[in-house]
């Protein structure tokens, strides 16, 4: 908490500094602690397409130094980076022609018989593709990136109940899935 | 056992997740790209306070209130009309203190 406290606060100073004293070098240590994150939920929102999630990082950056006198510290500058972000990736998306990456919330229903032999984590990762997209959003931003569901809300543009709803309905689905093969391993196990 | 199953899903999410992607020169060229910093005009402020005063002038210049408070207040006499326009006076200065003090805040 202490520590969220502190960040917030070196936060503040840098983007003063910027808008005070139009200070290159505040922005760029700005840049340096967020590239990290920022460039891995959108790897993640694009389905690890690197080259696409690194151009999409650049111009949410160059947005927010433009945007900048914006930022009223009401959220935490990662949380309103991670907005930005998303609204780039957002415009980008409704841009390209639809994807295969849209999954009908029914087709959990389908995943394949889970194999002992198949690695667990390669399986999740399949499972978690067959979510649809908003809960797969909502999963990232909550438990992957750490947000609390208001944050998450606030970055998504949801409304705070609809996030919860879909939090709590990917969650279910995937541990329907994890019982099913955890069943499947205890049999295999034991016979 | 269901928060066990959650406890256990969010352990996967969370080990699926790579975690923050290194630099390796992202930074630079984010600050290569970054164009000069334009800065807000101050113009359109000045000049919205100086239309707001002159019109605020035109419109009470015929109240007789105000010019029997000024006479009041320049003679050294507390009087009905001195008294509302030094209330007047003090009210907006409170808003104008009140509203640096918020912009301050904010920046």
């Amino acid at each position: 908490m202490a520590d969220s406290a502190a960040e917030a606060r070196i936060d503040q100073s840098l983007v003063a500094r910027v808008l005070l004293g139009n200070d290159r070098r505040a922005f760029e240590q700005l840049v340096r602690r967020y590239q990290g994150m920022v460039r891995a939920q959108l790897r993640r929102l694009l389905h690890g397409d690197e080259a696409a999630a690194d151009d999409l990082a650049q111009e949410a950056f160059l947005l927010a130094w433009r945007k900048l006198d914006q930022f009223r510290g009401e959220a935490k500058f990662s949380t309103w980076l991670y907005r930005i972000a998303y609204s780039c990736f957002l415009q980008s998306y409704r841009k390209r022609p639809s994807s295969a990456g849209d999954v009908d919330e029914e087709e959990v229903e389908k995943l394949p018989e889970p194999s002992h032999a198949v690695n667990l984590q390669l399986d999740f990762e399949r499972a978690l593709q067959q979510l649809s997209a908003a809960e797969q959003t909502v999963l990232l931003h909550c438990v992957q990136l750490g947000l609390s569901h208001e944050e998450a809300a606030f970055v998504l543009a949801m409304p705070l109940g609809t996030v919860k709803t879909h939090a709590t309905r990917g969650k279910a689905k995937l541990k329907t899935w994890l019982a099913a093969w955890n069943e499947t391993a205890t049999e295999e196990r034991t016979s | 056992m269901s928060h066990q199953h959650d406890d256990a899903i969010e352990v996967l999410l969370r080990k699926q997740f790579d975690g923050p992607v290194p630099n390796e020169g992202f930074s630079e060229r984010v600050m290569q790209r970054l164009p000069p910093r334009r800065r807000r005009m101050a113009w359109p402020l000045w000049a919205g306070v100086v239309v707001g005063m002159a019109a605020c002038w035109l419109s009470l210049s015929s109240a007789p209130l105000l010019h029997v408070g000024w006479r009041d207040l320049m003679g050294g006499e507390l009087s009905a009309p001195a008294i509302t326009l030094l209330l007047a006076i003090a009210g907006m200065s409170l808003l104008a203190s009140w509203w640096s003090v918020t912009e301050a805040d904010d920046r």
